[in-house]
């Protein structure tokens, strides 16, 4: 590895940056590619330094979780893989952004036709009336014209009102069903996920117990259940280290005997 | 009354939020769904959630039900394939040779 802070370069399998103000989480970060700075040249880590790649007395670990990316880091395969895969593209392929619906409109009342309908026969009856017994018709007629219209132009605003609402409807409603369809594959992703899980952790369970026993330190009765020092130290050893690894604690005699232990690159903080 | 539908694990919590402080428009409480009163108050803690959440919040009016809302041979097809003497017999089949609707008849026409 390359490492530059504060104008002076380090280079080699074995930091020790004890003397310098950096703290831990910086270079760990650094390490991983979420900061630019301080500069760190190294191959690329795998996902488990995610959970392990800084180890700190305060620091928490979900170990099974920690221990499956391990096994992933050497490369372990499940018989979920398939299938994870496959939901993860298609929840890829399901990214709906929501849909344009069109602006509401406010309904146009029954009544109101209702009530424009009685005008218009009425108008009607009236011009019949007139008509019957000869009398000027003209603005019976006007009359008539007049209700006509304003009916006529209610009923299609009726008609298009409906229209919008069936469209907001039919659009909200795919939109919708393609988030349920996100929520199952989700859930079937996150079960698959844990049943991958398992499978890694069993089939590490062993050599993850001889790790912990090989790090400095009191031996844990149940290794899953150590604290989480001794538990990311077993992990790393487990796990396949091409990246420096961030240590902060005393566990090891010196940066060096951390480096053979872990069988990784180390920068001590 | 309304039913209240939420498809986003924001909109959930929310609707939880309203539920618990404002029991008094809430009829019934589902996972990621409530039924609120059908008054204005309710439109107005359902609308609240559509406004902040959009279309992760669905709004529909529920009508109350009665089994005498739908028409008879409903009820009755309903009523003899549940008296059935063989359990594993599936509806279509059961249907055929009495005097009940078949099920394809029964899609196609809307209450």
């Amino acid at each position: 590895m390359k490492l530059r802070v504060a104008g002076t370069t380090y280079t080699g399998a074995v930091v020790d940056l004890r003397t310098r103000n950096v703290g831990g989480r910086t270079i760990a970060a650094s390490i991983r590619g979420q900061r630019r700075f301080p500069v760190v040249s190294c191959p690329e880590p795998p996902a488990v330094y995610a959970y392990v790649g800084h180890v700190h007395p305060s620091m928490g670990l979900r170990t099974r979780t920690a221990l499956a990316a391990a096994a992933r880091s050497r490369g372990y395969e499940t018989p979920q893989d398939d299938a994870i895969a496959d939901r993860r593209a298609q929840l890829a392929e399901l990214e709906p952004p929501p849909p344009e619906l069109p602006d509401p409109v406010d309904p146009v009342p029954e009544s109101t036709i209702d009530g424009l309908q009685e005008a218009v026969a009425t108008h009607r009856g009236r011009l019949t009336a007139r008509q019957a017994v000869g009398a000027d018709d003209e603005a019976a007629r006007a009359a008539l014209r007049d209700a006509a219209t304003e009916l006529s132009e209610r009923e299609t605003r009726r008609t298009a009102a409906r229209e919008t609402r069936e469209l907001r409807r039919e659009r909200a409603r795919a939109y919708r069903d393609t988030l349920e369809k996100q929520r199952r594959l989700a859930d079937e992703l996150a079960n698959l996920r844990r049943r991958a899980r398992a499978t890694l952790v069993d089939r590490c369970t062993e050599t993850f117990a001889q790790a912990i026993e090989a790090v400095p330190g009191p031996v844990p009765d149940s290794p899953l259940d150590a604290d989480p020092v001794p538990a990311a130290l077993g992990v790393l050893r487990v796990a396949r280290t091409p990246a420096p690894v961030v240590l902060e604690t005393d566990r090891f005699r010196s940066p060096t005997a951390a480096s053979d232990c872990l069988d990784a690159p180390v920068v001590r903080c | 009354m309304l039913l209240v539908v939420t498809y986003s694990r924001a909109a959930r919590r929310d609707l939880r939020n309203v539920c618990r402080a404002h029991e008094d428009c809430v009829v019934r409480q589902f996972g990621r769904a409530a039924l609120f009163s059908g008054t204005e108050f309710g439109a107005f803690q359902a609308l609240r959630l559509h406004e902040k959440h959009r279309l992760d919040v669905q709004i529909e009016h529920v009508e109350p039900f009665e089994p005498t809302d739908v028409p008879k041979h409903v009820r009755e097809a309903a009523k003899r394939y549940e008296a059935r003497e063989e359990p594993a017999t599936p509806y279509e089949r059961f249907a055929s040779g009495r005097d009940l609707p078949e099920p394809d008849q029964l899609r196609g026409v809307d209450l």
